[in-house]
């Protein structure tokens, strides 16, 4: 027992040296992570406003002005051109220089006035689905509130002159949004770019790291050692357990300053959690050390998993709107457990209660990945 | 006593290719068993395999005591192993290279500080144990793996050609250090392309093309396979004039040699420093020196070189049918 502490030790130590001393990789460990977090939270920010719109207002009367302001008004839209007619209107739409044209016709006040149905045109750019969308309930929703406040003008017209009160119903249904009230995106995305930046970091570059040996000649020293593989493998694996921790704790940090991320839950829980996410990914990456010759081999290895991981994960694409199979094939993924205790401890100040399954599963997925890397890690050359 | 290390039909196959064919012979507690052989003959392939590296295809060893084929991980806590590749860590010093494997081997402690001081005293490691070892030059490096392989005071070491690329001074040095090992009672198992160096060995086994084609002392190898005299010739471009001196009655030989050449005279032919002289003077290259010496192993293993290519020869034309 206590040889097996001297030699884990002294595995460590070597890796730990070896990491330190390597400029390139402690930046790729300790620096890149965090310029990559910030980067990619800004870039997969899926709110939408300021949506670029050309306003074409045929009217011009006093009362199609004032519609026009309110639209514009809360931020989804904002006027970037004006145009006579549709025409012009749809070249600014097809040149890209807007995504969203409104047009007021001749004659919208005059309908109004005279209680006929006055139309108006709103041209949207489909090709981004989701923000077309946004910009497309925005108007409407803007349209038939001041259908309403016209509809209600003419009531209380009506029950003046009749001396008596005229009054209808309607229904306001408004949905309260929990724990990311603003529905800022960035909240909801950011824990992700954690988890994608944290398996990154580790998956691969202990993936690499046998095989490096390997390819160099170092490994037949230390096969000719008593050295078992499993403190072989355990070894290689603390010192970016450690990496992995100051990951994440930069990660959140810069988090909370950078993207308001909320940090409701308790930090010693999700501290255990990580523990055992990476586990997991350092454990895949041996794994898949054990099978490669070379550091290529190694690399596009951790490709192949971590490609799947991230896109089976939740992080993107909500697992409830994939197919049944891939739905079951996320329950293999040890990035979905990660990725589902961040968000629930960061934004909902989940517990341990909260996360056993995923948390179990974490651990249970760790150690056999570890431990199937120590089996298939064979002390012969081939 | 029971032998260091007893090699048995020890056979390794590469796909179809046999580096290493029916090897058998045994080496004694404390002796400097030297391996030689051409580039490719199976040197390194056996030690891999003694050192529980490589699994045989046929045939086991057994190694302080332990099967290859069944123990090797029980031989790794007995024995050094200097690879013919420098493979410790480059970016590492000699001190952190040696407190990392100290401690693969489960030397911790005040116990690992005492070995590292004293292997660091004996291959005179002092002034440079702090420099990463990828900036050392090669001499040193061999150096500091050899101060590795034996840091965990194994029975038996094995170090695949330790002075390769080591200048003259530094490699008589490395040999008072192997025979000093040697006398304080460790095995010495060692491969060298150096036939100067294989003097220094108790006994020799000469590898050629995967077998074991000679096994012996070197003074008896000499004996068996170079008897009669050997002479030593210079002359000017004598490699040109080699085939008039085989024509000579009795030449078993005539070979590059340093210089000049080596001739090798049957016993009791009537070939002399006289007839050597005529012979070459004859072909207009006046000889400039000519001795006789006594044979080296170079001699040795020419001479069994060129037989096993022979005895090869012929069982192959035994074997092919065509
Ligand atoms: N892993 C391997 N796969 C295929 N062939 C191999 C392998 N290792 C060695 N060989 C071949 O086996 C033969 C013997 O190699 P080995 O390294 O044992 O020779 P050696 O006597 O040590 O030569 P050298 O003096 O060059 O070190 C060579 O032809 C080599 O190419
Ligand atoms: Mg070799």
């Amino acid at each position: 027992m206590r040889r097996l502490l001297v030699q884990l030790r002294a595995v460590v130590v070597k890796e730990a040296r070896q990491t330190v001393r390597d400029r390139r990789m402690l930046f790729m460990l300790l620096v890149a992570p965090v310029f990559q977090l910030v980067m990619l939270g800004y870039a997969v920010n899926l709110d939408v406003d300021h949506v670029p719109t050309v306003v074409v207002d045929q009217d011009r009367t006093p009362t199609s002005r004032e519609h026009l302001r309110g639209l514009l008004a809360d931020g989804t839209l904002e006027e970037t051109a004006r145009a006579d007619g549709v025409a012009e209107a749809n070249r600014l739409l097809d040149a890209g220089e807007a995504s969203v044209a409104v047009v007021i016709p001749r004659g919208f006040t005059r309908d109004l006035a005279r209680g006929e149905p006055a139309p108006v045109q709103v041209l949207l750019d489909g090709s981004d689905p989701n923000r077309s969308n946004i910009a497309g309930a925005a108007a409407s929703q803007y349209f038939q509130g001041a259908a309403l406040d016209v509809v209600r003008g003419r009531l209380e017209r009506l029950s003046a002159a009749m001396g008596r009160r005229v009054s209808f119903g309607t229904i306001d249904a408004r949905p309260r949004i929990f724990y990311n009230p603003r529905l800022d995106s960035a909240i909801f995305m950011v824990p992700g770019v954690a988890v994608l930046v944290l398996i990154l970091a580790t998956t691969v570059v202990t993936a690499m790291g046998i095989a490096r040996e390997r390819e160099v000649g170092t490994l037949e020293q230390v096969l000719v050692t008593p050295i078992s593989p499993g403190v072989l493998m355990a070894g290689k694996a603390l010192p970016f357990v450690a990496v992995g921790l100051i990951d994440v704790t930069t990660a959140l940090t810069v988090s909370a300053w950078v993207f308001d991320l909320p940090i409701r839950g308790s930090l010693a829980f999700l501290g255990v959690a990580t523990l055992f996410y990476l586990m997991t990914t350092l454990g895949v990456g041996l794994f898949i050390s054990t099978v490669s010759e070379t550091q290529q081999q190694a690399f596009m290895g951790g490709v192949f998993f971590i490609l799947p991981a991230i896109l089976l994960s939740g992080i993107f694409t909500p697992i409830s709107s994939m197919p049944a199979w891939m739905r079951a094939l996320t329950w293999l993924n040890p990035v979905r457990y990660y990725i589902e205790i961040l968000r629930a401890v960061l934004l909902k100040a989940a517990g341990p209660a909260d996360l056993a399954l995923q948390t179990g599963a974490l651990f249970a997925y760790g150690l056999a990945i570890i431990g199937l890397a120590s089996l298939r890690f064979r002390k012969r050359l081939r | 006593m029971t032998p260091a290390i007893r090699v048995e039909h020890l056979t390794r196959r590469f796909g179809a290719f046999t580096a290493v064919r029916d090897v058998s012979f045994h080496v004694e507690k404390g002796e400097i068993f030297g391996y030689l052989g051409a580039n490719g003959a199976g040197k390194s392939t056996t030690i891999r395999m003694l050192c529980g590296l490589l699994a045989p295809s046929e045939g086991d060893a057994v190694v302080a005591g332990h099967r290859v084929s069944r123990e090797p991980e029980a031989i790794k806590w007995r024995i050094g192993y200097m690879s013919q590749k420098f493979s410790l860590y480059r970016d590492l010093g000699a001190r952190e290279n040696l407190e990392f494997y100290g401690g693969a081997y489960g030397l911790g402690g005040r116990r690992l500080r005492r070995r590292i001081a004293e292997v660091v005293e004996l291959t005179d490691l002092a002034e440079v144990r702090d420099v990463p070892t990828g900036e050392l030059p090669g001499g040193i490096r061999q150096r500091v793996a050899l101060a590795n392989a034996i840091l965990h005071e194994p029975e038996i070491v094995f170090l695949d050609e330790p002075t390769a690329g080591v200048d003259p001074v530094s490699r008589r040095a490395f040999w008072r250090l192997i025979r000093h090992m040697a006398e304080a009672g460790t095995t010495v198992f060692v491969t060298t392309h150096y036939m100067d160096e294989a003097e220094y060995c108790a006994r020799i086994g000469l590898m050629v093309a995967g077998r074991l084609a000679a096994l012996d002392t070197p003074a008896a190898l000499k004996r068996r396979h170079a008897p009669g005299t050997t002479w030593h010739v210079e002359a000017p471009a004598i490699l040109r004039h080699l085939a008039a001196l085989r024509r000579l009655p009795g030449v078993v030989e005539a070979t590059a040699f340093g210089r000049g050449a080596h001739v090798r005279v049957a016993e009791g032919a009537p070939t002399g420093e006289a007839e050597l002289r005529a012979a070459l003077a004859a072909a207009g290259v006046p000889p400039t020196l000519v001795e006789p010496v006594a044979p080296t192993l170079e001699d040795v293993f020419l001479a069994v070189a060129s037989a096993d290519e022979q005895a090869a020869g012929t069982a192959a034309a035994w074997e092919d049918p065509a």
